[in-house]
């Protein structure tokens, strides 16, 4: 659906340097597919967003969604879209806002009005419709981005830090809204720094760093932990503490009766807890230290950087 | 079948969405152009509004043997004194009329970023900001029709078809080289006014050349000649002999078709043209 195939893109500042945003990145999205995008500040995600949507043209290498230049198939079909920055004209008020972009979305007159009144429902904003746009919070301008994205019936759906300003019950709903729009023939893009938030939603998460693709991490279908993937963990016991340290060699006691143990695997990290119930430890917490993303996060992050730009 | 053919083809309502830029440009740009113009007026009447013909002014016996009647000859002095008055501002409204209508027309989304939600929809943005370009005109011609009321409720009937024809194609001369600088450029109304201070300085300085360089000129717009339109529609001096001046279409066909070419080579840009600013 989505190909990125060898695509670099190279920006040239005032003073004549070549800026490197993005380099030989190869990358395809299945319809039905969720697809996370991390990567630290300055990484390319918002270059790679640009790209998929036509608003930048690469350097090299060739992007296409359904076969067609990017432009030429949104010129076609749109895309629900939800940028980083939500850049609407201040003067618009909240319904005004939705009623132009559904009309610009193709809604038929006879169901735009009921499509607004929907989009303001869905997303919380009915309180706020009358409001000009500069009126609105962080939170309810980010809703009201959201709210223009979802207007019609997309089949490719791109969204740029979609939690960024929300509150945490919001924050919930959008993991809903993003869930009720999981379809066969959909592909969702979101590109979030919230790593937690993209184990939730994605089936795989790619990790981009220094313009590259550094790793794509399958989140579902074959299991969260990739064979042979490590990660730390803590673990407390209600009864058997003492054990733990000749199980688990270098294990560091952290305070509050917790341990932190190295990196493991799901074998080992498995086997030892075995043992220790074995031996008659009644253990209380397991938990990774970091969930198995950021685990992968840091080490692609971290390998980057030994590698350079 | 290819994916995209599979899913449907979907068309923005782009038609049916002039009707919000109409909105737009009466609020952003329509009003400020009807309220600078009503200013220019004010201050282009002042010097000269000691000179307004009235009725209770004597009549010369020649002027009544020439025009029948006292009020016939009131009549020819007003439409003198109108002469004066839109000789000296119709020019000015105009210029400023399509520097508000276009300043930014595509430029301010780019700059903005207002661009991403927009052609995220399924259309172009040469048929979005083409269409811009016909509501604001349309726009201009409405408050062109309403000051020249508000004129001839004021002062004296001013309004004619020759006067809004010229009007009309005088504003797709500025605003098609505005509506391209605004497409290619960030600076567009800077530029806007730059092109047209050098064009007018470059034609009146060395348009009499005979140096084979001299033909670039025609590579920029004829603004040097725009008096002489705006005077063709400006009434006639009472006493003035020989045929009423008419209109110079071949000048006015030059610099509507110059602007015109302007719009759709912006159209182009539009088409090719990536919206992201880097």
């Amino acid at each position: 659906m989505i190909a990125f195939d060898h695509v670099g893109k190279r920006y040239r500042s005032f003073t004549g340097r070549e800026v490197r945003a993005l380099d030989d990145l190869t990358l395809e999205l299945s319809p039905g597919e969720v697809f996370g995008l991390a990567g630290p500040n300055g990484a390319g995600k918002t270059t790679l967003i640009a790209l998929l949507l036509g608003f930048l043209g690469p350097s090299e290498g060739t992007v296409r969604i359904a076969g067609l230049e990017p432009r030429r198939f949104i010129e076609k079909h749109g895309v629900g879209y939800l940028s980083e920055l939500v850049n609407i004209p201040p003067a618009w008020r909240t319904d005004e806002a939705l009623r132009r972009y559904a009309l610009l979305a193709g809604v038929d007159a006879s169901r735009l009005r009921a499509r607004v009144d929907e989009a303001l429902d869905q997303l919380g904003l009915n309180e706020h419709r009358g409001k000009r746009v500069k009126q609105l919070s962080k939170g309810n301008l980010q809703r009201l981005g959201l709210a223009q994205a979802l207007l019609c019936e997309e089949q490719v759906v791109v969204l740029d830090e979609p939690t960024h300003g929300l509150d945490p019950v919001w924050t919930q709903r959008f993991r809903d809204v993003v869930t009720a729009l999981r379809r066969e023939d959909r592909v969702i893009l979101i590109a979030s720094h919230n790593l937690d938030e993209l184990a939730r939603l994605a089936d795989r998460v790619g990790i981009l760093d220094h313009g590259r693709l550094q790793r794509v991490v399958a989140m579902r279908g074959g299991g969260e932990s990739p064979e042979g993937a490590t990660a730390p963990y803590r673990n407390a016991l209600a009864r058997g503490a003492e054990l733990v340290p000749e199980v688990f060699p270098g294990a560091r006691d952290v305070g509050q009766g917790e341990l932190e143990l190295d990196s493991l695997t799901l074998e080992e990290i498995n086997a030892g807890i075995a043992t220790l119930i074995a031996r008659g430890a009644l253990v209380s917490l397991v938990l990774p230290t970091h969930s198995l993303l950021e685990q992968q996060f840091r080490e692609a992050v971290s390998a980057a950087r030994e590698d350079g730009p | 079948m290819s994916e995209a053919r599979r899913a449907g083809r979907r068309h923005a309502r782009v038609g049916a969405y002039a009707v919000w830029q109409l909105r737009d440009y009466l609020k952003d740009r329509g009003l400020p152009t009807f309220i600078v113009a009503l200013l220019s007026g004010y201050l282009g009447l002042s010097p000269i509004i000691e000179r307004m013909p009235t009725r209770a002014d004597p009549v010369p016996a020649g002027l009544l043997a020439r025009f029948g009647s006292a009020e016939a000859v009131y009549a020819a002095r007003m439409l003198e004194f109108n002469h004066a008055f839109l000789r000296g501002i119709l020019g000015t409204i105009v210029f400023v009329g399509a520097l508000f209508a276009m300043n930014g027309i595509v430029a301010n989304d780019r700059k903005q970023g207002f661009y991403r939600f927009l052609f995220a929809k399924p259309m172009t943005p040469a048929r979005y900001y083409g269409q811009a370009f016909l509501v604001h005109w349309a726009g201009f011609v409405a408050v062109m029709i309403v000051l020249g009321l508000v004129y001839g409720a004021l002062i004296w009937p001013v309004l004619s078809r020759p006067l809004l024809l010229v009007i009309a194609l005088m504003f797709v001369a500025y605003s098609g080289i505005a509506f391209l600088l605004s497409a290619a450029a960030r600076w567009d109304w800077m530029s806007l006014v730059a092109v047209t201070v050098g064009a007018t300085f470059l034609w009146a300085r060395f348009g009499e050349s005979t140096h084979p360089l001299s033909r670039l000129l025609y590579l920029l717009p004829p603004l040097h000649l725009v008096d002489e339109v705006y005077a063709s529609v400006s009434g006639v001096p009472v006493y003035a002999s020989g045929a009423p001046p008419v209109i110079p279409w071949s000048i006015l066909a030059w610099l509507a078709g110059y602007g015109a070419a302007c719009f759709a080579a912006g159209l182009v840009v539009l088409r090719y043209r990536r919206l992201a600013i880097v």
